[in-house]
């Protein structure tokens, strides 16, 4: 399990080495000036030359990366001597760190990841994300949460009435839900539960998790989760149900569902004890993959409904021409995806003893 | 009690039954008018080839042939329970009554080990469930039961095995499980459908005398399905021959046997090779029965039968090898038992060494993981051999450039196990016997590859204009025969057979080897005959070569091996056969 566990970390470890390159040459060939963009453009030249040099311009493009990887990883060089040097042990920067060991003038330190700051707002980006993350995980745990006990239940009901009006009437329904766009399911929904039917449901076409009350400060509002939870939900959950129901289908025409029917188990029985557990390991990988994207990808969602999150920051940041805060999220994302794929790789292992740890 | 009769009622009697599938508008039968009764104490065989409806008769008693998709239309399955309770019509249960006997009363036992049991849970789990449906244990005491049921069917370390899953074990122990599984509730009748035919023969054994004994014991009565006619001797006291969905005969073991009255009888007993007999030619079904289920087959086969001279084919020149195997090794690497232990490796092949002559065909015999198809694999070049050397004609070919390893492959080809997923379904059968000579360049052009393909698909026994059919609507046996037309399309002088016709029914086997011999002759082929059937090999081979663990136990001229086996694993593979 151990070894298990470490080969995918390593392999983990390589994927986000390329997000790291890929984002980072990326955002360094796109055309834009990024101290025009501090500064606004009306700076004087010595200004910009400034901002240039604090942002690592003024050196050719293999030493920018090598100092923005040394930003990035939590095992990183810091010069604790020089206040004029690039990786100047800048608290306002780096937060707190732990000394390992002095080389000279240089420190090896653990740090939490340095992201750089806003273009725009001269906010640390680490920061930013920190603070929009709640808000889009809770939204798409609660998505997937939505898509998943739906998903699956309807899944089941649809593949015990194979060929009845009801498989029929949940396949249609399936169908139409991978059908619809989520912006314009994000618009209808908003438009009719929170504004038609404003009167019988009570919810707002938008808002966040938090809202500020003029005298009780920040508190959670819980009933703004609901419209876009089902609106994110919609599209994980119609996938899932075709993907239950075809994969136990298939699961129920094996020999071993003919073993256990002919023990004498109650057809119950048989599905939930003998052919759920066989069948969820595809809509498990598809859960997976959604929750990944549904992290990274409820942009639209936030964007719709006003809620604060990582996909709105981006949003915001990209029309800004923002880099850093996008690079971040980016980055951010691709850890996640790793993280969830590797705990995904550790379930398939304990739901299916064959799965071999090799 | 029978009121009528004032008979003691059997332990169940099946009357006049007929189960169809598909919708009512289109429904078609696959069983009608079987009857049959099954003792106490007794076995009753059902015995019949693939499609013959033996199965579904055992769903149907079990009451779960709705979820196989079909429908009892008549009938009725009179059911005595032991201990004087009242005789029930099976029929006329409703499906909570039937839970309550299946499993408990009547248990089953299925063909495929390997698939049969649910591979996320362990064995115990699953033995100990029925032990908690039917008897209400609780999951502490069932546990405890199933050490004793594990015993009771001789699987090694019962208590080690309960937590084991399905597949950490052999296709044999899987089996024993099984058993365990259906014997757990102590049921009056035990149906076995086809339970040896996946295993080895010397594991068959083994289990027909486990089964012998737990009746012996118990005094349960059993159904004992199977389309092998050697293992029905060994085992039932009564036999029920099916033949498409018809019963055609039936009787006491003996009688049938020694008297068969029906065509289909004595041409199933006929057409299966025996270890012990030497045929020049195998009889086919059509020598006994006029109407067979495929009217193509039968004109095939009668060209064949007519043509056939009645002489086998003898090796020619004993010195001419064409394949000269020496010390042959074949390693597979196993799993490292932790990060820094060397790699450990399995050798499926070791230290092999024998020649192949020039137009014979060599027997290459052994149960599963003996080795025999890596070495049919490697001699292909289809598996990396981990020393030793292979010549072909003289040139070795762990040493071949990759111009003379595309000669070579023109030169041996092979025919696979299983006709059903060795075809490209979304090729045509003509597309399929083409591909091998286009990518070889043969024959010049596309006119004369067609002719080429008319003249194979004629030679094999399959109407040329069937070129534009795709597989699926071909027979098992018409698919072997495409499959040895395609070999054949590139005009090898040698042919590997890796059980090619394992899969395929007797009365199809027999056709098929016959076409195998026939062509052997005809065009002067050499063989290479892999199979786990002791008989089938006796019956094609010249000699013989006997495999196990990777080394060979024996080898030597086919009727001295089997008659006079040395090696006391070649007896033991012999005396396994249930003749």
């Amino acid at each position: 399990m151990i070894r298990f566990f470490f080969s995918r970390l390593v392999s983990g470890l390589l994927v986000v080495a390329g997000v790291v390159v890929v984002v980072f040459l990326l955002f360094n060939v796109l055309p834009g000036d990024p101290a025009r963009m501090v500064l606004g453009q009306r700076a004087d030249l010595a200004s910009v030359e400034v901002i240039n040099r604090e942002l690592g311009r003024d050196l050719p493009l293999a030493s920018q990366f090598v100092l923005y990887v040394n930003d990035l990883s939590p095992v990183s060089v810091l010069n604790v001597v020089d206040s004029t040097s690039r990786v100047y042990a800048d608290s306002g920067k780096y937060g707190s760190w732990l000394t390992v060991t002095y080389i000279g003038e240089h420190a090896v330190v653990l740090k939490y990841p340095f992201l750089r700051r806003s273009y725009q707002t001269r906010e640390n980006v680490g920061a930013m994300l920190m603070d929009a993350l709640p808000g889009t995980i809770v939204l798409s745990v609660s998505a997937l949460l939505f898509a998943a006990i739906f998903g699956i239940g309807l899944g089941i009901l649809s593949a015990l009435y194979k060929g009845k009006v009801a498989d029929r009437f949940i396949l249609f329904l399936s169908v139409t839900g991978m059908s619809v766009p989520s912006f314009f399911a994000g618009i209808l929904v908003a438009w009719l539960f929170g504004y038609v039917m404003n009167d019988w449901t009570g919810l707002e076409m938008t808002g966040s998790l938090t809202e500020i009350d003029p005298f009780d400060g920040s508190r959670y509002k819980w009933s703004n989760l609901i419209l876009p939870t089902l609106t994110l939900g919609i599209r994980p959950l119609s996938v899932i149900v075709q993907l239950t129901r075809s994969s136990l289908l298939e699961v129920m025409a094996q020999d071993y569902i003919r073993t256990a029917r002919a023990k004498g188990l109650s057809e119950w029985a048989v599905i939930f004890g003998h052919a759920l557990q066989n069948a969820l390991n595809p809509v498990l990988t598809a859960i997976s993959g959604w929750f990944g994207s549904l992290l990274a990808g409820a942009v639209f969602i936030e964007y719709v409904f006003g809620w604060k999150g990582v996909g709105k920051l981006t949003v915001d940041a990209l029309e800004m021409y923002d880099f850093p805060v996008v690079m971040g999220s980016v980055l951010m994302v691709s850890v996640f995806f790793v993280l969830i794929n590797m705990a995904v790789d550790m379930l398939y292992a304990r739901l299916d003893p064959r799965v071999k740890m090799e | 009690m029978d009121q009528r009769t004032g008979m003691v009622n059997p332990l169940l009697e099946v009357r006049q039954l007929a189960v169809a599938f598909g919708k009512s508008a289109e429904q078609y039968e696959v069983i009608r008018n079987v009857s049959f009764r099954v003792e106490a104490g007794r076995t009753l065989s059902i015995v019949g080839e693939s499609g013959s409806g033996k199965s579904v008769t055992s769903l149907a008693i079990l009451g779960l042939i709705r979820q196989a998709g079909g429908r009892v239309t008549q009938g009725e399955i009179i059911y005595s329970p032991s201990g004087g309770l009242l005789a029930q019509d099976l029929l006329k249960s409703d499906e909570q009554h039937l839970r309550t006997i299946r499993g408990s009363r009547i248990a089953m036992i299925f063909q495929e080990p390997m698939s049969s049991l649910n591979p996320v849970h362990t064995c115990g789990q699953q033995v100990a469930e029925a032990l908690m449906l039917h008897k209400g244990l609780g999951r502490k005491a069932a546990m405890a039961e199933v050490v004793d049921v594990f015993r009771k069917v001789r699987l090694p370390d019962p208590e080690k095995l309960i937590s084991r899953y399905p597949h950490e074990l052999s296709g044999g122990q899987k089996q024993r499980v099984m058993i365990a599984l259906a014997i757990s509730c102590k049921p009056d009748l035990l149906i076995a459908d086809e339970p040896t035919t996946a295993l080895d023969v010397t594991v068959q054994a083994s289990i027909l005398e486990l089964l012998r004994e737990l009746q012996a014991e118990t005094g349960m009565g059993m159904i004992f399905i199977t389309h092998d006619l050697g293992v029905v001797k060994h085992i039932a006291d009564d036999v029920l021959v099916m033949y498409r969905g018809n019963p055609v005969e039936q009787g006491k073991v003996d009688d049938v046997f020694n008297n068969p009255q029906h065509p289909y009888t004595r041409g199933l007993l006929a057409c299966r090779p025996s270890i012990n007999l030497e045929k020049p030619k195998l009889p086919v079904m059509s020598d006994f029965l006029d109407d067979v289920a495929n009217p193509v087959e039968v004109m095939n086969s009668e060209k064949v039968l007519r043509s056939e001279t009645q002489t086998r084919p003898q090796i020619t020149q004993v010195d001419d090898a064409v394949f000269s195997v020496r010390e042959l090794s074949v390693a597979y690497a196993g799993r490292k038992s932790s990060l820094f232990s060397p790699k450990p490796f399995f050798k499926a092949v070791d230290g092999i060494s024998f020649d192949v002559y020039r137009g014979e065909t060599l027997g290459l015999v052994g149960e599963s993981g003996c080795g025999k198809t890596t070495l049919g694999r490697c001699m292909l070049g289809l598996v990396q051999a981990a020393s030793g050397s292979i010549r072909f004609e003289g040139s070795d070919l762990l040493k071949m450039e990759s111009k003379q390893i595309r000669d070579f492959r023109k030169r041996v080809q092979l025919v696979f196990q299983d006709p059903y997923s060795s075809l490209n379904p979304r090729l045509t059968v003509g597309q399929a016997i083409l591909e091998p000579m286009e990518v070889h360049g043969l024959h010049g052009n596309d006119a004369n590859r067609k002719k080429k393909l008319n003249w194979l698909l004629e030679r094999v026994g399959l109407r040329p204009e069937w070129q534009h059919r795709y597989p699926h609507q071909f027979s098992g046996g018409q698919r072997q025969r495409i499959c040895i037309a395609r070999a054949l399309a590139v005009d090898p002088a040698f042919l590997i057979c890796d059980e090619s016709v394992s899969a395929l029914d007797v009365s199809v086997q027999a056709q098929v080897l016959n076409l195998l011999n026939e062509l052997k002759s005809d065009l002067g082929l050499t063989y290479v005959f892999i199979s786990h059937d002791m008989s089938v090999v006796r019956y094609m081979s010249d000699r013989i070569m006997v495999m196990n663990k990777g080394r060979i136990e024996e080898i030597g001229e086919a009727r001295q091996v089997c008659d006079e086996p040395v090696s006391s694993y070649t007896k033991a593979l012999i005396d396994a056969i249930p003749d």
